[in-house]
């Protein structure tokens, strides 16, 4: 069995992973174990991006957030958008999970994970993935202040 | 018909309901929940539909015994 120098996982085990991860997740995510299972030995550069829950928003102090899915689109969606990434720069490894319910300041909402032979790949990539899942994928985001008042959406400051 | 709605739209329609009135496709579809609620307009001006796992077009019909999920503009991440 070939093993990844860096990680000692089985390849087998991290060339299905993309295939076996939840996409959508009620459960906290687990940005650490996430990265610990995303190396391949093709692989040179591995890029991980975590959306995480900021405490203000346009001057308003945020409370928490609230994340919801229309799960059997945005799950076909996203792994659409990860195989079409996949192909398009040639990565060795591309993952992604979503965080739904309600989430405290400074959880992860969103982790992606890249790699690649060399950074440049898995730099443009992981910004290409993150920006679909942000304006395609069937997933709403609901801010709740401090000062009591609630905001769907149309928030997105990128 | 049932009619399942997200996000934003939830502030004007329940989360879930039946749909009593003929829609042959999504403009008579928005026409009949603006008859429901009207403040909606906007919001429906800019959703998407979709039947379980795929968006729909304008011009799809609409068969009475159809699920259509309505989806506002994304604000994942």
């Amino acid at each position: 069995m070939i093993r990844s120098s860096s990680s000692l996982l089985p390849v087998e085990v991290n060339a299905s992973l993309s295939e076996t991860l939840q996409v959508i997740s009620a459960e906290p995510l687990d940005v650490v174990a996430l990265l610990s299972q995303a190396h391949h030995p093709g692989a040179g550069a591995v890029v991980l991006f975590s959306g995480e829950v900021r405490d203000s928003n346009k001057g308003r102090e945020v409370a928490c957030l609230e994340y919801e899915a229309y799960a059997p689109l945005a799950v076909k969606m996203i792994h659409e958008i990860l195989a079409e990434a996949r192909k398009k720069w040639g990565l060795r490894l591309a993952i992604a999970q979503h965080r739904i319910g309600r989430l405290s300041i400074g959880e992860s909402a969103v982790v992606v994970i890249t790699a690649s032979a060399h950074r440049r790949e898995a730099y443009e990539a992981n910004q290409h993935i993150i920006h679909r899942i942000k304006h395609e994928v069937p997933i709403w985001k609901c801010e709740y202040f401090t000062d009591g008042g609630h905001q769907w959406g149309n928030n997105c400051n990128c | 018909m049932k009619i399942h709605v997200y996000a934003t739209l939830k502030d004007y329609f329940s989360s879930e309901f039946e749909l009593n009135a003929v829609a042959r496709n999504t403009d008579e579809l928005k026409l009949r929940l603006l008859e429901i609620n009207d403040g909606a307009k906007s919001i429906l001006d800019n959703c998407r539909f979709a039947i379980e796992e795929g968006f729909i077009d304008h011009d799809h019909k609409l068969k009475e015994n159809d699920t259509v999920i309505i989806i506002p503009p994304s604000s994942g991440g």
